[in-house]
């Protein structure tokens, strides 16, 4: 055979210094790629900032309630006299943590239940499915304050609750599409001959099924997490987030909402936080699902 | 750069393919994918047009349709039809000689055929439209008589039938009327046979000849097999990488190849006497971005130089009727055959595997189908009995459907047998993978056939062979790269093919991936399933080449499941011929392949293009007359030899010859020694000495 096969469009595109592959790479981006990774890592940065550095403390009494917008206080000060500028930038990091993890957790559990469902098939995969169906049937808002009854006024508060509920939510739905592209690979010869050398059931879906139904997942996780902030903060809104006083943004416009007519500027920093961070992870993770769609290897391509 | 054209038939030219050049628009540039192709069609001949895949051949049979990628261009040339240019042709023109003035006759019925339409009103379409006929009675006179042309059976009840309740033979017989329905001049044909058996095969090229002869339509039959040419077509081209490089009439071609592709092509063919050129194969696969400014074939010629990479080749005349496009053509000599090897016997070796009565039906039985037994699906393999020796490479021969991979599967764990067993050195196998030891999964390995799907895409080559090593041997310390290196080198891969991922392999490179991948397991049985038939030829000729060696220097010992009897012949010491699960004879290789025959088994072989025993027999049915009796021979609905009744009811006997073939016939030896006779053609007679045999 030709030993010197001649180079492969993939190995020139690994050619080159990483700074002009970032180049590369970042030319060749949808533009609502690059447009939601400007918003994002604006987003991130000011999180971060939040986090270690606020004007004010974000539970301190500093000024005259709702005095409104001044130089001193940006986005002016809530009727508990706190500063919103400041509570809305420590609120960052919280909103963006709880979305990211919560998702995670939600598309690696509908995976591995989903993935091991769709390879199984039989018994396991009926019932599985109908699992998913009864949580899946369920509108996603009635689910998660369920969930948050149910896990009493212990638990009711906890970022950590947000998370699971989160998951909750997303792990059937994901778990569905997971379950169709294992179906597919599933029958795959290469699946065959891994079972062949008496593979276990967890080492076929880890090394066979799963990355070559990373494409669709991958794809799941990143439209996911950008309506998981909408989730969080309607929880919020309806008072299930995460317990006062932390600055979460949903928490933020609720508490606040009696005023829109009166002091409208105390729900404008909390609304655009929120708004501009579901825009830029929805353009973000619509262009990261484009170019995965791209780049899915088909077999025999 | 017009080329002189071998010009010896005196009939009109029909179509006249002129310079034609042809690019897709590929990442940012043009790629050519036909070079100034010439190539005349004459009223009443069969032309064939050969070449691997990826050659362009069938972008130039769509061309010859008007049709062309969107991303296609014509670079140059014209396609002449009937006084006009099919390249320039305004649309709507083109739909008048589509279908109408030439036929399509597509690779694959089933997708060319619409499911949800009755076979006779898609036809009807077709003749309504090219305004051949005005009522629905006057299109079902000219279906009825179309199909009874393609030899259909019961036309106006077939008519109004759907695709999905057609065989593919038959399916394949509606398309080739759809081709003729408006008497066309000329019928382009893209690899019409490839997806069937070869017995159907046989019989769509009896027809196709029969339709020449009667209609004398012009056809132009691209294929990538030049065994079906040899049969068929009356002048060959051969195509390779968009440039045709020879064409010839057929016999000259097949005597006398000048130039090296078509010399290698022509070598890569398995023979069934086993007899090969003396000369090389084909080596290397094609591959477009490698192609030198001149001759395209340069960089796998066995006769090229540094002047073949940059001189272009130019079609010219060798001899009368006779081109080719190679400076170093006249240079070479008429094909000479070398005997084939010397076969050890290997039939005295301990037995390895041993299989007895086993019976099974197709799929994992579910709970419902558990409590309703008739439920249950089908019987697919029903008491086949054989062994394979140590070393021993034992072929499993059939049509599809016969059950050969189902048994494999069976042998593998992947299916529980329903009766029977199968046992491995004297120990009995349990039926699934679970339930066996490590140690029995690893002395039995399945190389699958297609090795586009069975190598893990996001898995690299140096993953996929090193974990067969961590699971059947010592995990603790991973797998170490040196047994990796020297698996592939087992295969004749270089080490740095570990760290490639199958998408940057050619097919030929992935199947030896997969046969290193069963290799490094130190298996003691190999189950080889189709191993070869989603290659291309000259590939073909290389894994062929790879799994002799394997035979003759390693003990591992093979199932090898093929429809080719070719290469079977080849590499099998004994071979066990399949019908409907049952098996119809078993024995050495040699002794299969000659008299006394089975009947099915000398129905494959007349099948096989270029069969010596094709002339005067009776040919078997397509579809069975009526079913067999589960007892009954299997083959009886299509066998034209039966005796009688008894055959549709009574389990067939079991006759052993000297030479160690057991065939299982109602016919006397005697009778199935005479069976490929001239004088036992006659079916008649044949009844009539068995008779005269079976008298006390």
């Amino acid at each position: 055979m030709a030993a010197g096969i001649a180079a492969t469009p993939d190995a020139l595109n690994r050619a080159g210094g990483l700074p002009a592959r970032a180049r590369r790479f970042w030319r060749s981006a949808p533009s609502a790629f690059r447009i939601g990774a400007i918003i994002l890592t604006i987003h991130i940065l000011l999180a971060l900032l939040g986090w270690v550095w606020t004007p004010y403390d974000y539970v301190a009494r500093v000024g005259i309630p709702l005095s409104g917008m001044s130089w001193e206080h940006l986005f002016g000060v809530d009727q508990n006299a706190r500063d919103i500028f400041s509570r809305v930038l420590y609120g960052g990091h919280i909103v963006i943590l709880l979305a990211v993890s919560g998702t995670l957790l939600g598309v690696l559990v509908g995976a591995a239940f989903g993935l091991t469902a769709g390879y199984l098939g039989g018994w396991f995969d009926e019932v599985v499915m109908r699992l998913f169906d009864a949580f899946n049937s369920i509108p996603f808002l009635v689910l998660a304050l369920l969930a948050s009854a149910v896990a009493g006024p212990v638990a009711s508060g906890e970022p950590l609750l947000l998370v699971g509920v989160v998951a909750l939510v997303y792990a059937p739905r994901v778990g569905r599409i997971a379950r169709g592209a294992a179906q597919t690979v599933a029958t795959q010869d290469y699946v065959m001959v891994a079972r062949l050398r008496g593979e276990r059931v967890r080492d076929i879906v880890r090394r066979e099924i799963l990355p070559n139904c990373s494409g669709p997942l991958l794809v799941e996780f990143a439209l996911r997490a950008g309506y998981a902030p909408v989730l969080i903060g309607s929880l919020g809104f309806l008072g299930f987030g995460v317990r006062a006083p932390l600055p979460e943004w949903g928490r933020m416009i609720a508490e606040n909402r009696n005023l829109i007519f009166t002091t409208p500027e105390a729900l404008l920093a909390p609304g655009i936080a929120l708004a501009t961070l579901v825009v830029g992870l929805n353009l973000f993770t619509d262009g990261i699902a484009r170019m995965i769609g791209r780049s899915t290897p088909h077999a025999g391509a | 750069m017009a080329a002189p054209l071998p010009q010896e038939t005196t009939a009109p030219v029909v179509a006249s393919i002129r310079d034609v050049g042809l690019a897709y628009w590929q990442q940012q540039a043009w790629s050519d994918v036909l070079h100034h192709v010439h190539l005349d069609v004459h009223a009443g001949e069969i032309v064939g047009l050969v070449g691997e895949s990826g050659c362009g051949k069938s972008s130039l049979s769509l061309l010859m349709m008007g049709f062309r990628h969107p991303s296609a261009k014509v670079r140059s040339g014209e396609i002449w039809f009937d006084g006009s240019d099919l390249l320039a042709m305004p649309e709507a023109d083109l739909a008048r000689v589509r279908g109408n003035r030439i036929g399509f006759v597509p690779q694959n019925p089933t997708t060319a055929l619409n499911p949800g339409m009755r076979v006779g009103a898609q036809i009807a379409e077709v003749l309504m439209v090219h305004g051949r006929v005005k009522t629905r009675e006057a299109a079902m006179e000219r279906i009825v008589e179309l199909f009874g042309d393609v030899g259909l059976p019961e036309p106006r009840a077939l008519a109004r039938r759907y695709p999905h309740q057609l065989s593919g033979g038959q399916q394949q017989r509606v398309t080739i009327a759809m081709a003729l329905a408006c008497d066309p001049d000329l019928v382009v044909l893209d690899e019409p046979t490839t997806g069937l058996d070869v017995t159907t095969q046989e019989q769509i090229i009896l027809l196709l000849k029969n339709l020449r002869a009667r209609h004398g339509t012009a056809m132009l039959y691209v294929t990538h097999d030049l065994g079906v040419l040899s049969e068929l077509a009356d002048r060959i081209s051969v195509m390779y990488a968009g440039h045709l490089v020879e064409s010839a009439p057929t016999d000259v071609l097949f005597e006398y190849p000048r130039h090296p592709y078509t010399r290698g092509l022509i070598g890569s063919i398995p023979r069934l006497d086993g007899r090969r050129p003396r000369e090389g194969r084909l080596t290397g696969y094609l591959d477009r971005r490698e192609i030198p400014a001149g001759c395209p074939f340069q960089p796998r010629c066995p006769l090229a130089d540094d002047r073949c990479a940059v001189e272009p080749q130019i079609l010219g005349e060798c001899a009368p009727g006779h081109a080719v496009a190679c400076r170093n053509a006249d240079s070479v000599t008429p094909l000479v055959l070398d005997d084939g090897g010397v076969r050890l016997a290997r039939a005295d070796s301990p037995t390895l595997l041993e299989v007895e009565d086993l019976s099974l039906r197709y799929g994992q039985m579910s709970l419902y189908q558990r409590l309703v037994p008739s439920a249950l699906p089908p019987v697919v393999v029903r008491d086949v009995s054989f062994t394979i020796a140590e070393a021993e490479v034992v072929a499993l021969v059939g049509e599809s459907g016969s059950g050969k991979s189902t048994i494999a599967r069976a042998i593998s764990g992947l299916l529980t047998p329903i009766g029977g067993r199968i046992a491995l050195r004297g120990k009995e196998l349990e039926g699934g993978i679970g339930a066996r030891s490590s140690d029995v999964v690893r002395r039995i390995q399945f190389i699958f056939q297609n090795p586009d799907a069975s190598l893990n895409p996001r898995q690299s080559v140096g993953r996929s062979l090193a974990r067969p090593i961590e699971v059947f041997f010592d995990s603790s310390h991973g797998a170490p790269r040196a047994l990796v290196e020297k698996a592939l080198d087992e295969v004749l891969l270089t080490a740095d093919y570990a760290g490639r991922y199958p998408d940057q392999l050619s097919g030929g490179e992935r199947q030896r991936i997969a046969i290193a991948r069963a290799l490094v397991a130190e298996p003691d049985l190999l189950l080889c399933d189709e191993v070869l038939s989603a290659l291309d030829v000259s590939v073909q000729a290389n894994v062929l080449d790879l799994l002799e060696r394997l035979r003759r220097e390693t003990s591992v010992a093979m199932l090898f499941i093929s429809h080719d009897l070719a290469v079977v012949r080849r590499l099998a010491d004994r071979v066990c011929v399949l019908y409907h699960g049952q098996v119809m004879e078993l024995g050495p290789v040699d002794a299969v392949f000659e008299p006394p025959y089975h009947p099915y088994t000398l129905t494959l072989l007349m099948s096989l293009p270029g069969s010596p025993l094709r002339s005067g027999q009776p040919v078997a049915r397509s579809e069975p007359e009526r079913e067999p009796q589960a007892q009954g021979c299997a083959f009886a609905g299509r066998c034209p030899w039966q005796p009688d009744a008894r055959c549709y009811t009574e389990p067939p006997p079991l006759h052993t010859t000297d030479r160690g073939v057991a065939i299982r016939c109602h016919l006397p030896l005697a009778n199935l020694a005479d069976l490929a006779r001239p004088q036992a053609a006659d079916p008649t007679h044949a009844m009539q000495t068995r008779e005269a045999g079976t008298t006390p």
